[in-house]
């Protein structure tokens, strides 16, 4: 077993746990944050987004000794105690999800980029969500909905997705 | 509050982390994650007997926002005291008889609290139409993602390393993996009782023959699709609950739960009224959770141990042993006028079915109406086949055959209008359903639209103004 | 996963002397994007694993009197992200940025990729046609060793079970030489390599100087057509003959037919990206990434 300590949404959190384990399983297992999903376990679905230390990874390709002392952001840790994140407002306007599934993953995939980028292109956005797999709805909305989070999170006025899509 | 507080006492006593806490004080039950009251509660709902409008208002899905916030529960995030986990063996064999089958080894690992294989099961046979999939191979394996065997353990590393240890004897069989091969009179038997082709149709409309004969040309040609995977986003998940007054809850991704319990009372030979199914949100559907997998082996796993179990099936698994899309091969002869105008179509559908029937027949009848388009065909005949295979087994997937047949009469369309020079938009129009056309199946059809369709869809996207 | 150990190692000595404890049965773990995949499903019983991603010397892309070395735990993304690297070795950057997505990214390492050693690896190309050289401690301390003699074949290089790899370094002529990497997928994003090519040159007098062209995913390792290099050398770089040693190219290499691409659609598909390549880098414009991946 191996002791890990890491500060899981703003709050240090230990737990002791055998060294095959993912961080996603510490997480989900450990922790009971299941907001991010187990969708193919291998890196390609991008249905276990974290942030980690600001980047965005895959939990099922990051051993939990690996994240260590690191910084994690889960989609619970999005919302603060006022509001939503902006992003999470923006994909329930758009309609952005249908069976959701892959909505954490996306959310904090697209979180990472306006963390660094607040003002990203259609190909930059679609760059930042190539490894977020979606099976039900496609993307065009889900770009939509990042487009207009970065407009609330500069603090330009909203287009409703309503006008965007006439 | 209460809570905050305390845990700025605790911090106090030199706590460091949510865990520390719990340590320190027992009664101290800090939310695994942040209290509910975080996120907004504007709820949008009308007050009591308030009548508000649907039509003309935009709506937002009621799970959307959970979704947003990682807060909409799958299977997969569920989980209950005592909860053990199963896997199952999957042959990696196409055709085999199955000599024997020693689970031993598994079941003295420790933690391995079940082994279950197919001669457990009260009746070993499921299926929409058919009742020809056994829910784990018990004499013999018909394609390589048959389950042989499964275990529940107190973990699923524990669950995965039994699977390893189960000893599975096979006596091979001859296979057969192509479906016009299959239908030979000569091929070897996927199913022991009977023919491969297990279920087939025929439309037949006008007189062909004349049609033929009336046409200025006739144009012939096979199209294949190949076998597409649903790959949902979520993988198959289920947990059983069999309770010690001998009811069963099953929480599963299961689309059609009324089926699914008919089918699992089946399996399991008890009354539907001790089976309670509960539907939970499916991460993805498309078709591929339209019935029942390993639902009564975990149930029945659950029977053994007293205790509920989770199933999750891997990617691998979704591929290897969940349903798929049909492969088709589509045989087209098509008899037209000097204007490009349907005399005669002979079509010939051979649906590959892989090992088991699942939603063939329907996906047979539904291709079959729809094989001739949305286009006026006189005289017409249709036959179709849906053939065994030693492969993994086809059934519903979004649209039940009608994009196979839509690859094969729209690309014949093009081959058509390019051989006679016509306008791509242009033949369809003069082919195209009017207002009370009849169906080769005899259904008049109203609210007709197609010409339309297509002139505004032509006039949206430039069709006049391409570049050849 | 089966049971294994972990032992974090802070610097790439520490990661030899427990590889040297625990070989053959231990492996090194960078970014873990391809590792993990294989501790999933992969048959190799690994007992031990040696995680160098805090190894503190690995880490670094640096400038030296040598030329460019880059440490061998740099991140596909550290690499799109270096201004040195942008400033010298561009193609790289391009590169990097067609593997996976930003996650895969992220974790996965310049150093495990050419580790990994499989033939489609996006990092090898570029190096190879720079003529990189990787550095590669051991028991006795460190060696030097040419790129191309790492690659032994699929899943294979000729370290020994103890060693593990430092850093790749350019050298210091071939900082700023005009090399364009071009990469054949089936889509854009998390697509590996049908063909991928990084093909370069110098022109002098209106001749092709020092051309390089390597190719991956169309032999057993990434390659360097040799016979195509050879055969433009010296030569004008005009339409025809940059067409002729893309054809070239097409008959040395080897590619398989698979279930992403038969033999032939590669033999075709490395004709048209070597001469485009080279077109482009005779050009020495500035290529786009997004046109290029199909």
């Amino acid at each position: 077993m191996t002791d890990i300590a890491i500060t899981v949404n703003g709050e240090l959190r230990k737990a002791s746990v055998p060294s095959e384990t993912t961080l996603l399983q510490l997480l989900r297992d450990n922790f009971q944050l299941t907001g991010a999903k187990l969708g193919c376990d291998v890196g390609d679905c991008g249905a276990c987004t974290v942030i980690v230390d600001g980047a965005a990874v895959n939990a099922c390709l990051m051993l939990a000794v690996q994240a260590e002392g690191r910084d994690i952001i889960t989609i619970e840790g999005l919302a603060n105690r006022q509001v939503f994140h902006p992003l999470q407002q923006a994909f329930e306007e758009s309609g952005a999800l249908q069976c959701g599934f892959c909505g954490p993953g996306v959310i904090l995939s697209a979180k990472a980029l306006l963390d660094e980028n607040p003002d990203p292109d259609v190909y930059e956005i679609r760059d930042a969500l190539a490894g977020n797999l979606c099976r039900c709805t496609g993307y065009t909305k889900m770009i939509e909905a990042v487009q207009n989070a970065a407009r609330i999170l500069r603090g330009e006025p909203e287009i409703s997705s309503r006008m965007i899509s006439r | 509050m209460n809570e905050r507080v305390k845990l700025q006492e605790a911090d106090r006593v030199e706590a460091k982390t949510p865990e520390d806490l719990r340590r320190a004080d027992e009664d101290l039950r800090l939310p695994a994650i942040a209290p509910r009251e975080q996120y907004p509660i504007d709820v949008r709902a009308p007050e009591a007997r308030e009548q508000t409008n649907a039509v003309g208002q935009r709506a937002t899905r009621p799970d959307n926002r959970l979704q947003g916030l990682g807060q909409l529960k799958y299977i997969a995030d569920f989980s209950f005291p005592g909860m053990l986990f199963a896997r199952i063996k999957r042959a990696g064999i196409a055709a085999a008889r199955i000599v024997r089958i020693d689970t031993s080894a598994a079941e003295a690992m420790p933690g391995v609290m079940a082994v279950l294989t197919g001669s457990e099961i009260p009746v070993n046979s499921f299926g929409p139409s058919y009742q020809d999939q056994p829910v784990l191979a018990q004499d013999r394996v018909f394609h390589a993602g048959d389950g042989v065997a499964a275990v529940a353990a107190v973990t699923e590393q524990i669950a995965e390393e039994a699977v390893e240890r189960i000893v599975v004897e096979y006596e091979p069989l001859p296979a057969v993996f192509d479906p016009i091969e299959a239908m030979r009179d000569d091929a070897v038997r996927v199913h022991e009782d009977g023919s491969n082709i297990y279920t087939s149709k025929t439309i037949r409309k006008g007189d062909i023959e004349k049609g033929f004969a009336d046409s200025y040309r006739i144009f012939e040609e096979t199209f294949r699709t190949q076998m597409v995977e649903h790959v949902p986003l979520e993988p198959h998940a289920a947990i059983a609950d069999w309770d010690a007054n001998g009811r069963v809850t099953i929480w599963s991704t299961l689309g059609r739960i009324t089926l699914g319990r008919a089918d699992i009372a089946r399996t399991l030979k008890m009354p539907m009224s001790r089976i309670r199914i509960a539907g939970t949100i499916v991460g993805g559907n498309f078709g591929g959770k339209n019935e029942i997998t390993q639902e009564p082996v975990l149930a029945l796993l659950s029977k053994k141990t007293g205790r509920p179990v989770k199933g999750t099936y891997s990617r691998e698994e979704e591929f290897l042993a969940t349903t798929t899309r049909h492969p088709f091969i589509m045989d087209y002869k098509t008899g037209v006028t000097k204007e490009g105008r349907i005399l005669a179509r002979k079509i010939r559908l051979v649906l590959d079915g892989g090992a088991y029937c699942s939603w063939s027949e329907t996906t047979l009848g539904k291709a079959c109406i729809l094989s001739s388009g949305p286009y006026k065909v006189e005289n017409l005949l249709v036959e179709a086949f849906a053939v065994y295979t030693n492969k993994t087994m086809t059934g519903a997937m979004r649209g039940f055959g009608a994009p196979q047949v839509c690859f094969a009469y729209e690309s014949q369309m093009d081959d058509i209008a390019r051989a006679l020079d016509i306008d791509p938009l242009e033949i369809r129009l003069r082919n195209a359903f009017d207002e009370g056309a009849i169906s080769p199946t005899g259904q008049v059809l109203h609210s007709v639209v197609v010409k339309e369709s297509l002139a505004k869809a032509a006039e949206r996207f430039g069709w006049e103004a391409r570049t050849p | 996963m089966r049971p294994f150990q972990v032992y974090v190692a802070k610097d790439s000595e520490h990661a030899v002397s427990l590889l040297c404890e625990h070989a053959p049965r231990a492996v090194i773990l960078a970014g873990g994007t391809d590792l993990l995949v294989d501790l999933k499903h992969g048959s190799k019983p690994w007992d031990v694993i040696v995680d160098i991603s805090r190894a503190e010397d690995l880490n670094a892309i640096t400038l030296t009197g040598e030329g460019l070395a880059i440490g061998a735990r740099v991140t596909h993304t550290d690499i799109m992200r270096s201004p040195v690297i942008r400033e010298s070795a561009p193609a790289l950057i391009d590169a990097a940025h067609s593997i996976g997505a930003v996650q895969t990214r992220n974790l996965g390492t310049i150093g495990g990729n050419l580790m990994t050693c499989v033939p489609s690896m996006d990092s090898g190309p570029a190096l190879l046609a720079l003529d990189a050289g990787v550095t590669i401690r051991g028991p006795e301390g460190l060696r030097r060793l040419p790129l191309a003699e790492l690659f032994v074949g699929p899943r294979k290089t000729s370290l020994a079970p103890t060693e593990i790899l430092v850093d790749i370094v350019i050298p210091k002529h071939n900082l700023g030489k005009p090399l364009v990497f071009l990469k054949f997928g089936l889509r854009k994003g998390q697509a590996l390599a049908l063909v991928n090519v990084a093909a370069g040159c110098r022109l002098n007098g209106g001749k092709v100087w020092e051309p390089t062209i390597a190719l991956g995913a169309v032999a057993p390792t990434v390659i360097r057509a040799q016979a195509a290099e050879a055969y433009l050398a010296g030569r004008a770089p005009s339409e025809q003959n940059l067409s002729e040693t893309g054809r070239i190219a097409a008959q040395e290499a080897k590619p398989i037919s698979d279930f992403r691409a038969s033999a032939d659609y590669r033999r075709d598909l490395i004709a048209v990206l070597v001469a485009r390549a080279l077109r482009q880098a005779c050009a020495g414009t500035e290529i786009e990434q997004a046109e290029m991946i199909a």
